[in-house]
């Protein structure tokens, strides 16, 4: 075997695993979401389909395919068809830069934890994350419904308006790492020996709310508020084609909970982590899980912002903040350290 | 409130002879005022005499006189019992009679239910369109010459049922066949109904001030009828700028029911259970208003007790709406249902009692005239009845409002979209006939139970909330204020209430023989002011039964409320106005 | 070499049937969604060429922001059906010509400078070419004026538009907080 087909093939392996872990986290993600809400609420959520209701997300997943795949007659096909695929790929294909355990070095063959380590993972993550957002404009316009269309335009404003102060909340452990290789971020993190949520806690504490924001959750659930769009830009969709928008919905929380984890969490780190590197995907997982709860909690506590306070939060607030940040962090870094 | 500049004692007819006179109909009272002087007469009568509120509109069919009669009720917001006064139009040809919205901007929707129920013109009206019926129907259903579909008769009990007890459906013998009329030239394979484009064609001339405009596609965008907040099956159509509300008009009706004519073909003691059904979250109140007005005509006299319980009943009542209303309000400001389950928790107890007692959680079914039907249980949920009550009023409930006040009121998100929202001055409050708390979060202190006492209010110390402002924020201000003082009223009449005694004004009947006469019945319900308009001509059943629903009057308003805020806020103050479906449509 | 000279050749490929369904598409969201796509295979070309950071830039400003930006636009307005109508006298056919003409003359200067590779460049690029690190020393050294008089340029830009809508609502009374009504 020469190098190039060792390079694919450990590739493609990585890649499925990947694929299969999110979209399984996806499935319980619902499942998670309705327990924790449920208890928030005093319910008891799903508890019927296998035992404590586990098999419930398998229940959900035939009943999508079973349903009717409608479409409006004044729908854009090809668009309508192609917007839960834009929207979907990009979730999956986010968490490929992230590293979840050291390298590990069985029989001389080193395994990387990392589909692909990019030296510009930071902005690979930019990248991704600002083209997801075609799929919803485009589930909004091809729809032919007002419903939809006013969540395809709050979605897209939404997300021009936070991207800046998301894409400037990473600039914080960049500076700290001096590299915008995600592996040498969580290296820094090692090497000073605090997570960077410690020393950028305001890059921190933007960094998660302006993601809460790009992934149009609570409190930002402006594109698909129930109370005022019914479902925003997936108003019209059902079967499968609804499905997908879920999937993208949630398999993005996780990636957006996998960023903020390798970025400000210290990604794998953890006690003996280099001694036994898969134990870094444990830590990784329940840094992960942590925010994902977190995530959730806010949903079952906090009510939605209004459309026009969250577009004054992010211009008048969360941008002027992360660019106070970002240059206070360089001038301590510059002048002080 | 702006006090007339000098009270006037004259007398109506000594102020306007020849246009007022007195009704002087046995069982009647007010005045008949001719129809070319109405408008003059209405303004006199808010300017000078202070009846600064109009309360009821309705219609009533005369048919035997050939007349059709508008009732309206006008109150002072000083208190006091309510001004009546009439318009008498003949029923034949086209009839009109001038409008008031010019004087009440509240007389809105009840002169369009009148149109659209008895066919009755108001000239001046500035939207005279079908309000409850849709704009294609043919026919004014409250006329009492006006059939529906498998008609049998004209009061109940149907001969068909009883006393034979032949017990089939009517529409199994007579399938369509002679009831079903269409108008001339009507042919409902090629019908295409019109309807919503007069209200799209309303609403295309409306825009933005010039500094809020963004020249964007307007688009008209329909809320409803299936629309997960507007509770119910409402709609309201907004002209949209971008964001912003340009225009908004409400569409009622899909849940009409005709209730005021199936009323009108029951017996009297039948439509107890039916006024449940109007706004079924406060079923003992509408069940109060009800028994009121009849009580007045046959003139019974409720048993201490009975009166003790009805306050008990329709006070936890109003906890229970509260709760309710508030718990979806802040489900409307887009909390994931977590507060309404928290607040559904107590609910569930204040419900527990009702089916305890009246034997159904929501359709209680409990007031009759001359008492209430049943006495407390012994027990409710294993425990001592009073010991129940006591503990909920005096322990659960105050913790529960505490916990609501820490949690829910000053919640940053909260006040950010509620202050300032909505906001619904005083004198528009008056002027547009809003009650209940909307009326009161604009300051005005005017409260059925103090304004004009009814049952043993007066007796009650308990104080009239409100708050200055007049937004979505203080409505909800006002409803938990509402409930303190509720659960005060409770703890007073768990201390006096007797400890036994009759609970009926001599037996309790299935028929009741009821004196010619008019009689307006009303209520502070949870929603606001619940009247019934009742008039009986000594038959079984009433010849006119009215209901003034609180959430239909309230609505009036929505519209003003809304122009120029956000798409959101639609649903906002519309959740703050806290409308129930059951009673907006009848 | 010969994976990469066909994966070039199908890029390129895709590129050119994107910009000619940008120029083509009767609606303004599918031409929009073209030039969306053209970015986006302009950047893998970044990725071959081992500049990943500049790959990445483009899907971001571009991609990301500015082309959400105009399809944000484009359905505001109402926009996305385009007037057929041709504005100039023979603008068809004379869009043809000189296209036709410009990518001829193109070609002959490609072909007539007779390319070759250089033959004193390095067979490798050094490990950080194109990295952000070398990008950005670069812009703050050798080409710190041109980076420096864009940026200029750009804060007039942002300027102005601050500028042109603020004139539009200078009337604009101050609406209470607590009374909306009354503006």
């Amino acid at each position: 075997m020469n190098e190039v087909t060792v390079i694919i093939i450990d590739a493609a392996i990585k890649a499925a695993v990947m694929a299969l872990v999110l979209l399984t986290g996806f499935a319980y993600m619902t499942y998670a979401e309705r327990k924790v809400i449920a208890g928030i609420q005093v319910r008891r959520g799903p508890n019927r389909i296998g035992p404590l209701g586990l098999l419930q997300p398998a229940a959900d997943g035939v009943k999508l395919f079973l349903k009717e795949d409608m479409m409006p007659t004044g729908a854009d096909k090809l668009m309508f068809n192609l917007a839960p695929i834009i929207t979907s790929i990009p979730a999956l294909v986010i968490m490929a830069v992230i590293p979840v355990a050291p390298d590990w070095i069985v029989n001389g063959y080193t395994v990387r934890f990392v589909v692909a380590d990019l030296n510009v993972g930071v902005l690979y993550l930019l990248a991704i994350g600002s083209i997801a957002v075609y799929g919803i404009v485009l589930a909004g316009w091809a729809s032919d419904s007002k419903y939809s269309m006013m969540g395809g335009l709050r979605s897209t404003a939404q997300v021009i308006s936070y991207e800046l102060a998301f894409g400037l909340s990473m600039v914080g452990p960049m500076l700290l790492a001096q590299s915008m290789s995600l592996r040498d971020i969580v290296h820094a993190q090692e090497a000073r020996g605090i997570w960077f949520m410690f020393l950028q806690p305001i890059g921190f504490l933007l960094f998660f709310i302006t993601g809460l924001a790009e992934l149009n959750r609570a409190p930002f659930d402006m594109p698909e508020a129930e109370q005022e769009l019914t479902a925003g830009y997936f108003t019209e969709y059902s079967s499968m084609r609804f499905g997908m928008f879920f999937m993208a919905e949630y398999i993005k929380m996780i990636a957006v909970s996998g960023m903020v984890v390798t970025l400000y969490m210290g990604g794998y780190l953890g006690p003996f982590v280099n001694q036994f590197p898969p134990l870094g995907i444990a830590y990784f997982s329940a840094k992960v899980f942590f925010l994902l709860f977190t995530m959730i909690w806010i949903r079952g506590t906090l009510p939605r912002l209004r459309y026009d306070q969250l577009m004054s939060f992010g211009w008048k607030f969360a941008l002027p903040v992360a660019m106070l940040n970002v240059l206070a962090t360089a001038i301590v870094l510059v002048y002080v350290m | 409130m702006v006090a007339p500049s000098k009270p006037i004692t004259q007398d109506l007819t000594e102020r306007f002879p020849g246009a007022v006179s007195k009704d002087t109909r046995p069982g009647y009272e007010g005045y008949i005022v001719s129809a070319n002087k109405l408008t003059e007469v209405a303004t006199a009568i808010r300017d000078e005499y202070g009846y600064e509120y109009l309360a009821s509109v309705t219609g009533v069919d005369y048919i035997a006189d050939g007349k059709l009669e508008v009732v309206y009720h006008a109150s002072k917001m000083s208190g006091g019992a309510s001004l009546n006064f009439k318009v008498q139009a003949p029923r034949d040809g086209e009839p009109e009679i001038p409008s008031l919205v010019g004087v009440w901007q509240g007389a809105d929707f009840q002169e369009r239910e009148v149109y659209d129920l008895y066919g009755l013109r108001f000239s001046g009206h500035p939207d005279l369109r079908r309000i409850l019926m849709w704009e294609e129907f043919e026919g004014w259903p409250m006329r009492k010459d006006w059939k529906e579909v498998y008609y049998e008769q004209d009061a109940k009990p149907f001969k068909t049922r009883w006393p034979e007890g032949s017990v089939y459906r009517i529409e199994e013998k007579n399938r369509f066949n002679k009831n079903v009329r269409y108008p001339k030239g009507f042919d409902p394979r090629s019908f295409k109904s019109d309807g919503d484009e007069k209200l799209y064609a309303l609403m295309r001339g409306e825009h933005l001030p010039e500094h809020q405009r963004i020249n964007t596609d307007e688009i008209i965008v329909n809320m409803g009828p299936q629309h997960p907040s507007t509770h119910g099956v409402f709609r309201v159509v907004v002209k949209l700028d971008g964001e912003s509300v340009v225009d908004l008009k409400p569409v009622m009706g899909y849940l009409h029911r005709n209730h005021e004519k199936i009323g009108e073909r029951n017996t009297w003691l039948m439509n107890m259970p039916y006024t449940d059904r109007l706004d079924y979250l406060s079923g003992m109140g509408n069940n109060h208003g009800y028994a009121l007005a009849v009580e007045k005509l046959i003139g019974s006299k409720v048993p201490e007790r009975a009166e003790y319980l009805r306050v008990l009943m329709v006070e936890l009542n109003r906890i229970a709406n509260h709760l309710w209303a508030i718990g979806f309000l802040i489900n409307d400001l887009g909390a994931f249902q977590t507060p309404m389950l928290y607040l559904a928790k107590q609910r569930e107890l204040i419900l527990d009692i009702f089916e305890a007692t009246a034997g159904s959680r929501m359709m209680c079914n409990y007031m009759r005239f001359g008492g209430v039907v049943r006495d407390l249980p012994s027990r409710i949920r294993d425990e001592d009845t009073l010991d129940f009550i006591t503990d909920l009023v005096a322990e659960r409930l105050p913790a529960a409002l505490d916990e609501i006040e820490t949690l829910l009121t000053f919640n940053e998100i909260i006040r950010t979209r509620s202050i300032g929202v909505g906001v619904l001055p005083a004198k528009q409050a008056i002027n547009g006939s809003a009650a209940g708390p909307l009326l009161r979060a604009s300051g005005v202190p005017y409260d059925l139970r103090r304004a004009d006492p009814y049952s043993i209010y007066d007796r009650l110390d308990f104080k009239v909330c409100t708050r200055p402002n007049g937004d979505v924020y203080d409505r909800y201000l006002v409803r938990i204020d509402e409930m303190r003082e509720s659960i005060k009223i409770l703890k007073q009449v768990l201390r006096d209430m007797p400890a036994s005694g009759a609970i009926m004004d001599g037996e309790s009947k299935y028929t009741h023989k009821v004196p010619n006469g008019e009689s307006y019945g009303r209520v502070e319900n949870p929603k606001g002011e619940l009247g019934y308009y009742v008039v009986s001509n000594g038959a079984p059943n009433p010849y006119r039964y009215h209901v003034r629903a609180p959430s239909f009057i309230n609505l009036t308003m929505l519209g003003d409320l809304c122009k120029g805020h956000k798409v959101a806020d639609i649903v906002v103050i519309l959740g703050s106005i806290d409308i129930v479906l059951g009673e907006v449509d009848r | 070499m010969t994976v990469q000279v066909a994966l070039f050749i199908a890029l390129a490929a895709v590129a050119i049937v994107a910009a000619i369904g940008l120029l083509r598409a009767k609606n303004a969201v599918y031409a929009a969604l073209c030039l969306v796509s053209n970015f986006g295979v302009v950047a893998v070309l970044y990725i071959l060429l081992g500049a990943p950071f500049l790959a990445m830039v483009q899907i971001t400003v571009y991609a990301g922001a500015i082309m959400v930006l105009f399809v944000f636009v484009i359905m505001l307005l109402g926009a996305e059906h385009l007037e057929h109508e041709d504005h100039l006298l023979l603008q068809g056919p004379l869009g043809w010509l000189l296209g036709l003409g410009l990518a001829g003359l193109v070609t002959f200067a490609a072909i007539s400078a007779n390319l070759s590779a250089p033959a004193e460049l390095p067979a490798e690029v050094s490990a950080n070419f194109g990295s952000p690190g070398s990008i950005g020393h670069l812009l703050l050294t050798e080409y710190v004026f041109p980076f420096e008089v864009i940026s200029f340029l750009l804060l007039a830009a942002m300027v102005g538009a601050v500028v042109l809508t603020l004139v539009q609502r200078e009337k604009k009374a101050r609406r209470s907080l607590r009374n909306p009504q009354q503006s």
